[in-house]
């Protein structure tokens, strides 16, 4: 395989001290969030202030979250600016409030594809993208034993 | 009442100039820059060594991996009066998005201050030469883009997408009723000679048939990336009555900021809402003047779902119904509340807020030619989402 026609890669995400808790849990298959050590509320990502409690110490550490929430929006994409991508096309993108905590929310892959039923207010689990090279990333499925909030 | 904008009125728009706009222009930006700016003095009835005041916002595109070059893909305001060979006394940049009413905020408060007496305001846009605006070929994701880009969440599109499909789903609206934004701002940019779309309206049938990217933004959601560049003059109101030109005054203005702090391409719909109402609270409490007396409102439309959403958080239509305003209300020819009588960026390519503002100053001072609205005293000009722009309101007469 010359160079020109190898496959893109999708975008390994690249740990630092803010985040590396975070993928290191995502590589056991645990989502885990950062929790302000002043007010104890989670945000998502890690800001340099707790958005909370506006602490300017806020001591994040990543603690194991229930992954469990609601669809609030979502888009399908049938293109991708991202070449990685490119034989994913279309995949659906859900933008998720996690029960955990009020407004809490996180964008991932939904892994049952275009064709799922879906609406606002739809219950989601989380579960892990396998990647060949890089952590698993944090995505999410449908949950078929849960009534949506509609 | 004394808690009006303490500047209402002080300022007012006394000229401008368009350059074409065009997918790539073969003169450098820098120098589309300067003839636009000269034009614009000129047209003010102006010489350049009037002018002692310069602001830009000259943020974007930064996208694609191109590097920034000052005079070539943006243009600071610097760079234009240090290429004018002039060393003005007020010289700044306006730092966010909403670069058009951003940089109106800084004209008016420096000329209402005596910080300068002649403002150029100018805006220059670039569209990269090579690549997809947004593409990029990136293997990993530092920083914030950790966080999406691995999950293939990455560029405005999909940014905009989510918003736009939760006020689709929530108000059981339909895309399709999208396709009346299109055609009237099409048909307007159509009649604008320097728009990217002179003579190239469209069809309802022409948007429904559009590639769609990320449901349900689809290629024609999305304003064409363009070099274009657009020069405004602004004086103290005392100074503009001796100009040619009908002076539109600058009645107040109000910025938006998101309540929370999110990812920077994470925007739910509440956030954009709520940052729309408060500029409203914030336009009345400066201006006095409700929405009820704007006859000319000019909607930011970079991408489409905007329109919806600054007509509805301006209370130019109930919440949830734009997406049926836009089926009767809209058409300017027609005696419509024209929104989109300027084309938008919709209608003349990505020039940002340039349309707007300039729709503003054009019809408010009875410039607007054959597109001239029979009522056209007060006039909104808005930019970018709420949540990070802003709007400006201008009147015919000061208040
Ligand atoms: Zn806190």
């Amino acid at each position: 395989m010359t160079p020109d026609t190898a496959p893109a890669h999708k975008p390994v995400p690249v740990p630092d001290p803010t985040s590396e808790a975070y993928w290191a849990a995502a590589a056991e298959h645990r989502l885990a969030l950062a929790r302000c050590g002043r007010c104890g509320r989670f945000t998502h990502p890690p800001d340099v202030v707790c958005p909370h409690c506006l602490s300017t110490d806020p001591g994040f550490t990543f603690e194991p979250v229930d992954g469990r929430g609601t669809v609030r929006s979502w888009t399908v994409l049938r293109d991708s600016f991202l070449p990685g991508f490119a034989d994913d096309i279309p995949f659906v993108l859900v933008d998720v409030e996690l029960d955990v905590q009020v407004d809490l929310r996180l964008i991932g892959r939904l892994v049952d594809g275009p064709d799922a039923p879906l609406r606002l207010g739809d219950r989601v689990v989380t579960v892990f993208d396998a990647r060949d090279d890089g952590p698993p990333v944090p995505a999410f499925a449908l949950d078929p034993t849960a009534e949506g909030e509609r | 009442m004394s808690d009006r904008f303490a500047a209402r009125s002080q300022v007012a728009i006394v000229g401008y100039a368009h350059s074409p706009v065009r997918r790539h222009h073969d003169v450098p930006l820098g120098a589309l820059a300067l003839d636009t700016a000269l034009a614009a003095i000129a047209d003010a009835g102006l010489t350049k060594d009037d002018i002692d005041g310069f602001t830009t916002g000259s943020l974007l595109p930064t996208s694609g991996g191109h590097a920034s070059v000052d005079g070539v893909s943006v243009v600071t305001a610097n760079w234009l009066a240090e290429h004018l060979g002039l060393n003005p006394r007020f010289c700044a940049g306006f730092q966010g998005f909403g670069q058009i009413p951003g940089s109106v905020t800084m004209a008016v408060n420096a000329l209402a201050t005596g910080a300068a007496d002649y403002v150029v305001l100018h805006r220059a846009l670039h569209n990269p030469p090579r690549g997809r605006y947004h593409a990029n070929p990136m293997t990993h994701a530092a920083g914030p883009r950790q966080w999406v880009a691995p999950q293939g969440y990455f560029g405005p599109l999909s940014m905009i997408a989510l918003p736009y499909n939760e006020y689709l789903q929530r108000f059981g609206a339909s895309r399709d009723a999208m396709a009346a934004v299109l055609v009237e701002a099409r048909a307007n940019g159509a009649r604008i000679p320097w728009s990217y779309w002179y003579e190239k309206p469209i069809t309802t049938q022409e948007y429904l048939d559009a590639r769609v990217i990320a449901e349900p933004i689809g290629v024609l959601d999305c304003d064409i990336p363009v070099d274009g560049v657009a020069a405004f003059v602004l004086t103290r109101s005392d100074r503009a009555r001796d100009l040619p030109h009908q002076p539109v005054y600058v009645a107040g203005y109000a910025m938006g900021s998101p309540k929370r702090t999110r990812l920077p391409t994470h925007w739910p719909l509440d956030d954009i809402m709520e940052a729309g109402f408060e500029i409203r609270r914030r336009l009345e409490d400066a201006t006095g003047l409700t929405p009820d007396v704007v006859d000319v409102p000019q909607l930011y439309d970079g991408f489409s779902p905007f329109v919806y959403f600054w007509l509805e958080s301006l209370g130019l239509c109930p919440v949830g119904e734009a997406h049926r305003f836009v089926q009767e209300g809209i058409d300017a020819a027609a005696g419509g509340l024209p929104i989109l009588s300027g084309g938008g960026a919709l209608g003349n390519g990505r020039m940002h807020g340039v349309p707007q503002m300039l729709e503003c100053y054009l019809q408010l001072s009875q410039r607007a030619g054959d597109r001239q609205l029979t009522s056209a005293t007060v006039g909104l000009a808005c930019h970018s989402s709420p949540h990070f722009g802003g709007a400006v309101m201008y009147t015919a007469e000061p208040l």
